[in-house]
């Protein structure tokens, strides 16, 4: 009877020694571990992205040449209105490094554009990020920028040999600092990736926002990175404010950040690798 | 303990964590994730002996645990502890019959997203907030299971006959 009994609690007392030899393991070999099973997977998805980026391929090529010749000169257009831009960002540089260098200021980060293609986007209620085809083979450091076209993306996580993971502005677990747009102040609000509902855009909260900014549905408030901290290069676009109502405590408002759609279907963005780490 | 059912069950459980990846990718947009953990262990604790039945389940949550921000040996640690549980109770279950397989299914992965949901929610800054998109997820990952479960087990027994792993009958 009592092996019986002790044949019943098997699963359990093994459980129990897999618990504590787990517990004993020493860090870096879980550390190991982890890195080891997420190359494993690593290469599943950046030939499913192939793969993807094929099958892209293949659905362009089905477009008529009269489209293609469209597509070319409204290209054409876009490139002579940047080439424009590019000149006056060129002189607007030199005036910055000019006024730096009479009033002594201490320079901005400069950074290289790290453009990758987004291999796997993992957006759960408990964390969102995404996997980017490009790791250590292209010299993406830990915790670093990564942007698109419609502002923020988030940051890196994690780097690997050939990918690395970044953690969406809309993840919970970022927390970053923000300033309304036009504050000529500067007054630096907390930003923290919120709540994402289902079949809806994707939200973040704000803190410590100044009793005058009102914002409301009607009369949004574009938020952009302070460049406090040093990770985020400022005047980046994270969101717009539609909801600031006064805190518990009176002092400030705590409002919602309406972030862009498109951070759900991300196919490309850019990594900002600060040019003083390489 | 086989290795090569060991391999060869943890090669399926590669597959059906590529499946599952694919398919969150493309449901990014809508915001919906399936989460699938019930199938990394309930095959294996039905039909595997203990030792070959929880290393295997070990894996797969070593496997998601790589792949996810959580602390590592999270899923891990539900996985061996789901596997226990089932396999404690796998005599007085229909095992043989597909319907009775996908309902344990359903069970063991609502019990494990509920419990992986209360180990995850403090990190949200409205926890409270968090549940209707969680309780939309769990509803489309059992709707997936349902699907799904059939198919997964026959995947894994005709792997393990094709490699000469298999011992025990699940057709």
């Amino acid at each position: 009877m009592p092996f019986k009994r002790f044949d019943q609690a098997r699963p359990f007392v093994t459980l129990g020694v897999a618990v504590a030899a787990w517990a004993i393991l020493p860090g870096a070999l879980k550390s190991f571990t982890r890195a080891t099973f997420f190359e494993l997977t690593a290469p599943i998805s950046i030939v499913a992205s192939h793969v993807g980026d094929l099958q892209e391929y293949w659905a362009l090529r089905l477009h008529s040449k009269h489209e293609l010749i469209r597509a070319g000169t409204e290209l054409a257009r876009l490139n002579a209105s940047y080439q424009v831009a590019v000149q006056q960002t060129n002189e607007l540089r030199a005036e910055i490094d000019r006024l730096e260098s009479l009033l002594r200021l201490p320079s901005f980060t400069q950074y290289r554009y790290e453009h990758a293609r987004v291999a796997r986007r993992d957006f759960s209620g408990w964390w969102q990020r995404i996997v980017i085809r490009k790791g250590r083979n292209y010299g993406i450091p830990l915790g670093a920028p990564v942007i698109f076209s419609g502002g923020v993306v988030g940051r890196v996580t994690e780097v690997h040999a050939a990918t690395s993971v970044v953690e969406l502005i809309s993840s919970p677990n970022v927390r970053l600092a923000g300033v309304v747009e036009g504050d000529v102040l500067g007054r630096p609000i907390s930003f923290q990736g919120g709540v994402n509902p289902t079949f809806a855009p994707p939200t973040g909260i704000v803190e410590f926002v100044p009793l005058d900014v009102i914002a409301s549905p009607t009369s949004t408030k574009r938020l952009v990175t302070s460049g406090l901290g040093g990770v985020f290069p400022p005047g980046l676009t994270l969101g717009t404010i539609t909801v600031a109502r006064i805190a518990s405590d009176g002092l400030f408002k705590t409002g919602e950040v309406k972030l862009d759609e498109r951070l759900g279907s991300l196919t490309e963005v850019t990594v900002l690798v600060p040019l003083a780490t390489e | 303990m086989s290795t090569r059912r060991v391999f060869v069950l943890f090669g399926t459980l590669l597959v059906l964590w590529a499946i599952v990846a694919q398919l969150n990718h493309a449901l990014t947009a809508i915001r919906v994730y399936l989460f699938a953990g019930a199938l990394y262990v309930v095959a294996q604790a039905l039909f595997q002996p203990l030792r070959t039945g929880l290393v295997i389940s070990l894996l797969g949550g070593l496997l998601c645990d790589a792949t996810t921000p959580v602390t590592f040996g999270t899923h891990a640690f539900l996985f061996v502890a789901a596997h226990a549980a089932v396999y404690h109770l796998r005599d007085r279950l229909p095992r043989d019959d597909a319907a009775g397989r996908i309902v344990m299914v359903l069970l063991v992965n609502l019990g494990l997203f509920l419990v992986f949901s209360f180990t995850q929610v403090h990190r949200s800054p409205a926890p409270a907030a968090i549940w209707p998109r969680l309780l939309v997820d769990l509803l489309c990952s059992q709707l997936f299971l349902a699907l799904i479960t059939p198919w997964f087990f026959a995947l894994q027994h005709r792997a393990l006959v094709l490699a000469r792993a298999s011992r025990e009958n699940l057709a």
